[in-house]
Order: structure tokens, then sequence, then C-alpha cells
């Protein structure tokens, strides 16, 4: 076990616990964007910051992907701090007014929109947690980074339809400010994609990586429960009998 | 659909595969071989190597030195490192693209004869500003030396 | 032939002091890549062709950059018992009289300078030239120490850059290389060496100035048997080619280097990150390598010891990030130049997860000398935290442009007006810009600062690399801090807010600015936003990115006031803020304006003064440039 301090309080934790994780266990709250229990640490969006003192060193770090270290002291809301993570946001909110996210976060901070910078409208904020996911815990890999600077965002190769999406959904349960657009439509509906072409449900469409699926029907209620395409990949990955999916879930014995 | 040759690829691939060389240079090869990243060979190399192609994307664009798009006959690389850029460098880089007839955003001319680009820093600050074509290197370039420059290149093109 | 110890070396050294002063006429022809830009390439042809037509009795070589770039192409000339002779700004033809000359035995005149002594940096000898039996026609011509470029100058990293052939390797052990390994591995254990770096004081080269033996330190202690050290040659500040001339020049010393801290740190494979920009380095590299390992220098059982060693060339692909350690490695690794948080440093846990060195090539090319002349000799020169000496490359508004090594301490004074003399065209010097764009400007005030760590940071800048950019009354300061911001935009890469957005709304603000769209609040935005993105950018690049414009406001205020307040840009620069105009007076009519014009905005009668139609121009500022009457202003 290791000790450390944080906010004051004496804690103890398992070897390889980040500063985070720490926190969270002794009830404190540091803000997160990019972070999520369920992938590896990204520490990029700087949202989490905090005051680790080691010895006579300072350093303000990234608490997702800090591993606590024997008798390191953190100040996870100093007004030093305080004052970055409203930096960060303001910044963010610029980028992405309309996502509620960080207008959440905003208020907590007290942060404000900078008036000085045109809003970019853009709700990717380069978190890269649809990408982790994907790799991670999907393991597909149907979209990664693409660009560098200001520019980067989550992409699907070329921009263009993504030939290895399976239609999971993922990606866009995960996106903290909802960039991702996914759509299941119904038998009968039928949806005009921006290229002007069209898709007739029952489908999950996906815009961002311009990949839509026809739905699987179950063989007992009829219900059109996922893509098809998802249901092939997990068939074979998972060395299931070629008919498993043919019977969706509920209806299962 | 553009062509490439698949055994060089398979050579390229069987080196990245044992651990030879790493995904960067794997593609740096693709690229000596084709020219540029073809969309064919990287697709070729993703299925044959077993590397998500969303992940050759990122890096490909990630990394200036690689051109997803053909890129021209001649590639004239302006230096716009710190002494040539106080030596006036941007006004040599506007004169050249308006000498080969591009638009402020074009890099390659439709003719594919000519692709021109920015660069920092080739290390001949002694001669700011610097321009490169292909293998040759010039130094205190002037916006009316420019022509003359390009112009051995602009006659072997017309043969 | 296999070197397993000593006596081989002794071989090969003969050899290659046989070669280093022949009993024939040596022309050495300098042969890096700012030597090649100036025809270089052509001069040695015409030399060789010379020599074979003329059938003199004479051998030409290639040699590296030995820093005097602004007299490029340089050709030097050994005839036996004769001190070697520099000629400058060679062409075709004055090659052809050289040869000319030389067939007559005499000395062709115009030299720029005569070396009286052959140094040995690693076993401290000299070998010098008695000076009653030289030429009289040479003594005419100024000893290299009494060179205004070189007097300051003491050559420990470039030791051999332009003298020796650098694709010889008997050449390079000729002067003392590889025998500082051979004695390493037979008599010092790697505590020891680590020891004898740590308290010779040397301090990364590369630009962030830790600790090197402490660094070692840290790698050699940490757990595990598999470690690498890394030769970090992405050189990606602008206007830096210290480690590209080292490469191109040098190469056996980077090797040494990396082959002593390999062995020093317990590592058995090292990797040479050079930058794609740098094809003829790579080349060099890719050679000497090829032949050191021909030798038995590389591989197994070096030198009859138990040291195994072999280094791999990784290649740059066009990403600034990528001199950033933890980006570096990412790279290397195949991956995007992905920077991470530090703990844990690399010593600990870099490349694949294990302990990793990383060293500057400049750094790498002080170690043998370090471990030859002892860690005494190293930190009796410098000063009192920043020891050994530094290369600058002395580039921009000055008339000597060049590389040069002097002791830390060298005050910026000394090297930008003694040795670089002073600003061309007698402009007003206005700053030194170091440390490239991690880095900030030096004003006229402080032109006595000493070249230190300390003292370079407590003006608000850093060392850096080495880039000196001197800039005269011409260059705008806000104009070179929305350079570098631009720079900084464009290589972000892009994973942490701070930066990725920060930067970018920052050149923004200063686009603004310098198209005279700036408001008064502007100023305190940008300091403001310039202290928050330093204090939370992820990686050094985000970091330091701010440098620039934080010291061009402490400096240089008044310029940014005049860009906002007066739309005014003092220094002529910026194009939105200026306006083309045709002195009345000056102007003869001659034309030239017209001819180059883009958009037809000159008219004017011939010999009558001419006018610029100010819708029409587009600022672009040919006719400026080729005006014999320098009638063009800009107002």
């Amino acid at each position: 076990m290791i000790s450390c301090k944080i906010d004051g309080i004496d804690v103890q934790v398992e070897k390889g616990t980040t500063i985070l994780e720490a926190a969270r266990q002794s009830g404190i709250r540091i803000p997160t964007l990019c972070h999520h229990e369920a992938l590896t640490p990204y520490g990029g969006c700087r949202l989490c910051m905090v005051e680790v003192t080691r010895g006579n060193a300072r350093q303000i770090v990234s608490s997702c992907a800090y591993a606590v270290e024997e008798g390191i002291k953190v100040k996870t809301a100093t007004e030093r701090i305080i004052k970055l993570r409203r930096f960060i946001v303001a910044l963010l909110l610029a980028e992405a007014p309309e996502a509620k996210v960080l207008q959440d976060l905003a208020a907590e901070l007290g942060a404000e929109k900078p008036a000085r910078f045109a809003p970019r409208n853009e709700l990717c904020i380069a978190c890269g947690q649809c990408i982790r996911a994907c790799s991670e815990l999907v393991g597909v890999s149907a979209i990664d980074f693409a660009q560098r600077g200001y520019e980067k965002k989550a992409a699907s190769p070329y921009f263009q339809r993504s030939e290895d999406c399976i239609g999971c959904g993922t990606c866009y349960a995960i996106c903290p400010t909802k960039a991702i657009t996914l759509r299941d439509i119904a038998e009968g509906e039928q949806f005009v994609q921006p290229d002007g072409s069209l898709v007739n449900g029952p489908a999950r469409i996906i815009d961002n990586w311009k990949v839509n699926f026809e739905m699987k029907r179950c063989r007992e209620c009829g219900e059109a429960f996922a893509p098809a395409f998802q249901l092939e990949y997990i068939q074979k990955k998972v060395k299931l009998a070629e008919d498993f999916f043919e019977v969706c879930v509920q209806c299962r014995p | 659909m553009e062509s490439f040759n698949r055994s060089t690829i398979d050579g390229f691939i069987k080196k990245y595969q044992g651990g030879k060389s790493s995904l960067i240079a794997a593609l740096q090869e693709i690229q000596g071989a084709c020219g540029y990243l073809s969309r064919d060979a990287i697709t070729y190399f993703s299925i044959a190597a077993g590397v998500p192609l969303s992940k050759i994307y990122c890096i490909a664009t990630f990394y200036r030195s690689f051109s997803l798009e053909p890129r021209g006959k001649n590639i004239v690389s302006v230096c716009l490192g710190t002494a040539c850029h106080v030596k006036d460098g941007e006004n040599i880089m506007n004169k050249m693209g308006r000498e080969l007839g591009l638009e402020s955003n074009e890099s390659t001319t439709p003719d594919r004869k000519f692709t021109l680009e920015k660069v920092r820093c080739l290390g001949c600050c002694s001669m700011a500003p610097v321009v490169r074509v292909n293998e040759d290197t010039y130094g205190n370039v002037h916006q009316s030396t420019v022509p003359k420059m390009l112009a051995p290149y602009r006659k072997a093109e017309k043969r | 032939m296999k070197v397993s110890g000593i006596k081989d070396l002794q071989k090969l050294k003969t050899r290659g002091m046989a070669t280093l002063s022949p009993d024939k006429i040596k022309i050495m022809v300098g042969m890096a890549t700012c030597g090649l830009s100036t025809g270089a390439g052509t001069v040695f042809n015409e030399i060789a062709a010379g020599v074979k037509k003329n059938r003199l009795n004479a051998v030409v070589t290639k040699t590296g950059c030995i820093g005097i770039c602004h007299e490029e192409p340089l050709v030097d000339v050994l005839i036996p018992g004769s001190p070697r002779v520099t000629y400058s700004r060679m062409t075709g033809e004055k090659a052809a009289e050289l040869l000319e000359e030389l067939r007559q035995g005499s000395v062709m005149k115009g030299a720029l300078g005569r070396m009286d002594e052959d140094r040995f940096l690693l076993d401290d000898t000299v070998r010098s030239y008695k000076k009653g039996r030289i030429k009289k026609e040479l003594l005419k011509v100024p000893e290299y120490a009494n060179l205004s470029f070189y007097k300051r100058q003491e050559k420990i990293a470039l030791r051999n850059c332009g003298v020796i052939d650098p694709e010889d390797i008997c050449e390079y052990i000729a002067k003392g290389g590889y025998f500082t390994l051979a004695e390493v591995l037979a008599k010092r254990p790697p505590q020891d060496v680590v020891a004898e770096v740590e308290r010779s004081g040397l301090r990364g080269r590369g630009g962030a100035g830790f600790l090197t033996g402490l660094k070692w330190k840290i790698c050699s202690a940490a757990d595990g048997k598999v470690k690498y050290i890394i030769c970090n040659a992405d050189e990606g500040d602008p206007g830096a080619y210290m480690d590209r001339s080292l490469l191109e020049g040098d190469p056996h010393a980077v090797i040494e280097g990396m082959m002593i801290a390999g062995y020093a740190i317990g590592a058995r494979q090292g990797y040479m990150y050079i930058r794609a920009e740098y094809p003829l380095a790579i080349e060099r590299v890719k050679k000497a390598l090829a032949v050191a390992t021909a030798h038995g220098l590389l591989g197994k059982k070096i030198l009859n010891s138990g040291f195994t060693f072999n280094i791999s060339i990784s290649q740059g692909a066009g990403a600034f990030v990528c001199g950033e350690e933890t980006a570096l490695i990412k790279s290397i690794e195949g991956e995007w130049g992905e920077p991470r948080q530090r703990p844990p440093f690399p010593a600990q846990s870099g490349l694949w997860g294990k302990p990793t060195v990383i060293n500057n090539v400049e750094t790498l090319a002080n170690v043998a000398p370090i471990m030859a002349r002892g860690a005494d000799w190293f930190s009796s020169i410098g000063t009192k935290k920043s020891k050994g000496t530094k290369v600058f490359s002395l580039v921009g508004k000055v008339n000597r442009i060049g590389l040069v090594e002097v002791p830390m301490g060298t005050k910026l004074k000394h090297i930008i007006y003694d040795m670089g003399g002073g600003i061309p065209n007698n402009r007003a010097f206005k700053a030194v810009q170091t440390g490239g764009p991690s880095g900030g400007c030096i004003p006229k005030e402080l032109i006595n600062l000493p070249v230190d760590y300390e003292a370079l940071a407590e003006a608000g800048s850093i060392m850096g690399s080495g880039g000196l950019i001197v800039m005269d009354d011409r260059t705008c300061m806000v104009d070179v801090a929305k350079y570098f911001l631009s720079f900084l935009a464009d290589e972000s890469c892009g994973k942490c807010t701070p930066c990725r957005v920060g930067v970018k709304r920052m050149k923004d603000v200063l686009e603004d600015i310098t198209a005279g769209k700036g408001t008064k609040e502007d100023l305190a935005l940008l300091e403001s936003m310039a202290e928050d993105i330093k204090e939370s950018a992820l990686c050094g690049l985000g970091k330091t990115a701010t440098n620039p414009v934080l010291s061009t406001l402490k400096y240089f205020r008044n310029e940014y006031v005049a860009h906002i307040k007066d739309k005014k840009c003092p220094a002529g620069v910026c194009k939105a803020l200026i306006t083309f105009l045709i002195d009345k007076n000056r102007c003869t009519g001659c034309g030239a304006c017209v001819k180059v014009c883009p958009t037809n905005a000159v008219e004017g009668e011939k010999k009558q003064p001419h006018r610029i139609e100010i819708n029409k121009c587009i600022k672009c500022g040919a006719c400026f440039e080729i005006c014999p009457a320098e009638a063009v202003v800009k107002g």
C-alpha cells in the first residue's frame, strides 16, 4: 500500500492507483472530460489537473494519468488550479458552446465563454474516448485521430465511410459532448443521407463515420434489435454458432 | 484504380511483421516506392499486415512528410525557417505560388508537374532565403531570380 | 579489418595520419549541405577533373562544415610541410586558377586563413609548423587564430568538422577516435563513466539543459536488464543546424559518444532518430555505422570486451514535437508523436517501457572528450553552472553567418559583433532570438548577457539548441511573435487543450493585431493566456510556446501598441499596415518595377517618376526588392 495526502487527508492506495482514482475513493470530486474508468487514461483535456508536491518539487499534473507515489502531497482545488480549470473550460466553450457537459462545467467552475473568440461550433473536442473505446473495448479500431493540432479530431479513414465499423454505438454512448450522431430508424422509415442517398429502415445510421447498417430482425418477435453486420462480427470473433443471433435476447429461452 | 506493385509492398509488410521496421518506416517505404501514400497501397497494406486503416490514416495525417495525394514530378520547397523568414521568405513563397499558377491553398499544379511546399528548416541559413527544387538547393533567392530558377525544370517538363 | 584492441587502432591511426597529411598535395572541399548548396559539388568536380588533366600529384577529398558558412564554398589546400590554407567563395573558375598556381608551385592569392597547428584535442597534443619553414606568401595569409570569426572559438564538439573526411574512419581514428572507447571498455567500470560525466557538469545541449550525468545515473539505477540509448537528431528549431553539421561532418564522434553512453547505462541497443529533412546526414550516418560495424566496432564483443552494442536509424517524418523525448519515443515505436506526462521519466520507463536515455547529438559529441581529458578539464571551461562549450548557429541579419563553438559564458556582444561582424548594411541591431520557438528575444540593452543556461532563462529566453537569430530595425517583433505562434500551432500535436486550442487562439489574436484589427484589451489577454498555457500545457512544446510572445511583450511592447493604437508597423513588415510608395525624388523612371509587378500596379512614363496604384498593389515587395535607386519606400 502507498500513502499520500490529498487535500490534507491521509489516503492509502494500492500501487498503480492514479491520483484521480485515489481522490474518488476518498470522496473528493475532480472534474474530467477525456477520462473513463473503462478506458486507459489519456491525460489530454487537462481538466483534472492537480498540484503535486514531491519532496521539494511542485508540479501540475493530470490526475487521471499520474500513479500515486509514496509521500506525495496533492491539492485538488487550489485557487491556481481552479483558475486553470476555468481556462480549459473557457477555451472549450469557444469550441463547442452547445455542448451541455461544457455548459454544466462552466456553471460549476464559474467559467465564461470568451467573447474575444468566435465560436467554432465543433463538438468534437479531441478527447479520444470514442477512439479508445472502439480500440480497447470493442476491438475494431474503426476510428482514430486524424490530423494534428487544432484540426485534430476523431475520424474514419479519409473522413469517408468506415469499412470496419460494426455499428455497435459504443462511441455514441461514450462521447461526452454528444458529438456523434446515431439514429435507429424503424421499418417503413426512410432517411436521406447528406450525400443524397436513401436509407430504408430498419437501419442504424452513424453520421460521423458515414455508415448505415441494416438491422437484424428476431426470428421470433420480429424486433429489429441490432445491426446485422455487428452480429456477424461478434459471431465470428467469439466463434458462436452461425444461427446464434437469429433470436433476440428477449426471446432467448 | 491506381496501380502499385504488390510484391514491393509485400516486401515492406514482411519487414514490418518481422519487427524490422516500425509502421512509420513501412509507410515511408511505401511512399518511397509509390511517390505518395496511395489509398490502394495503404488499404492493401492494412489488410495484409493486419493494421487498422484508421491507424494508418492517423499516422499519415499526423506527419507532414507523408502525402495522401499524388505529388508533382518536381518538388519545390521554400524554406520558411526563422532565418529565411526574417529575410523575406514569405514573399518568396508567394512569388513561387504566383509563378507556378497556384491558388493560395493549392500545392500541386493541375498538370502534376510541380508541387510547392514550405519547409522549416533546411539548415542552410547562411544563404537565406533558401529554396530547394528536388535535390538542388538555391540560396540568396530573390523574387526576381525565381523565374530563372524554375526555367530548367520547366524546360525539362516540356520535352 | 576487425579491430580487437589498441594495436589495431594504432594501425588504422597510421593509415589515417597518412591521408590526413599525405606526401602529396591535398585539396579538401567542404561538402556538407551548406557547402553543396553554394556549389561545392561543381567545385569538387572541377578540381578533380583539373587534377587529372594536369596530372598534378594531388589528392582531392571532401570534408565537413568548418563553420565559416558565409564564405562557402570552401577549399582547403595542404601542401606537404606547409600549413593548411583555406580559400573561400570558390567557383569553377577560381578552382582552375588554384590548380594552375599549384602546378606552378606557387600559392594562390586571396586565401581566407591558414592553420599553423593541427590540434589533437583528445590527447591534448599539437603539431605545429615551424614558422621559418612557411612560404613567404603564406605568411601574408592570416592565421585562423586571428580571424575575428574564429578567435574566441574553442572546438570540442566540432573538433573534427571541416578537418577530416567524414567518410573515412581512419582519419577519425587518427584524431584519437575510438581510443577513448577502448580505454573506457578496458579500464573504466560503467559507474565510473557515469560519475565522470556527472562531475564534468555536462548539460543537455538540445534545449532543456538537464544534467547529462544525472540522467545517466537515474537510468543506470533503474530496474531491468533491457535499456536503450537514443540520440535525438530531430533538430527542429528553425535556424539551428549544428546537429546536422555534426552528423554530416563527424558522424563517428556521435557514434562513439553513444557507445560510451550505452556502456555507462547498460544498454545494448541505440537508436539515432534523424529528421527526414536531413538526407545527407542520414546517408553519412548510415555509411559510418556500416564501416564501424565492418571493423567490429559495433556488434558483439567490441574491442575484445563483453560489450555488445548496435545502433539503428529511425527516421523522422516531419513533426517538430518529436524532438520532445516522450513524443520521440512514440515515433520510434511507430505511433503518432504523442507526448505524455512525466513522471514516469524516460530514464525509468521509456522506449517500449524500458529505461531509456535520450541525448542530443551535440551532447554525445562531448562525451569522448570528457572521458579522454577528464571532468576537471571540461568543467574548467564555461561558467559556474554551465560547463564546457556550446555550438551556436549565428544567422539572420549578421555579416558573418555560420556555426561557432564558444565557451559557455561568452557574451552575446562578442558573438554578434566581434565574431559575427555586426549588422549588414550598417543597420541597427534590434534583438537576437535564442532558443528557437521555445525561446525569447534578447534586446539591445542586454547585449552583454553571457551565454549561460541560467542567464538566458532569467532574461526570459532559453539556451535551446543554440540558434542565434539576429534581427535588425527592419524586423517587426510582433511579426516574429506571430511567426513563432504560427509555427507552434502548425506543430502542436493536438493532445492537450491549452496547446491545441490556446496556442491557436493566441495566434488568431496576433493575426488580428498584425492586420490592424487588434484591440487594447488584446495585450492583457495575450499575457494572461500565455501564463495559463505555460502552467497547464502537457509537454515542453506547449509549456514554452508562449515564450516568444511574453518576451516580445516585455521588451518591445511599444511595437505592439503601435500596431494596435496607431495601426502602424514601425519596421515596415506587416502588409496590412504598410503602403508601398515611390519616392518621386529618387525614382529615375527606369521601369524595373513595372516589369516585376504581378498586378500591373505601377504606372509611369519612361524616365519619369513612377506611381503605385494602391488599389492594385498586393504588397508583394517585388518592386522594393528590385529598385536600383531604393526609391520604393514603405509608409
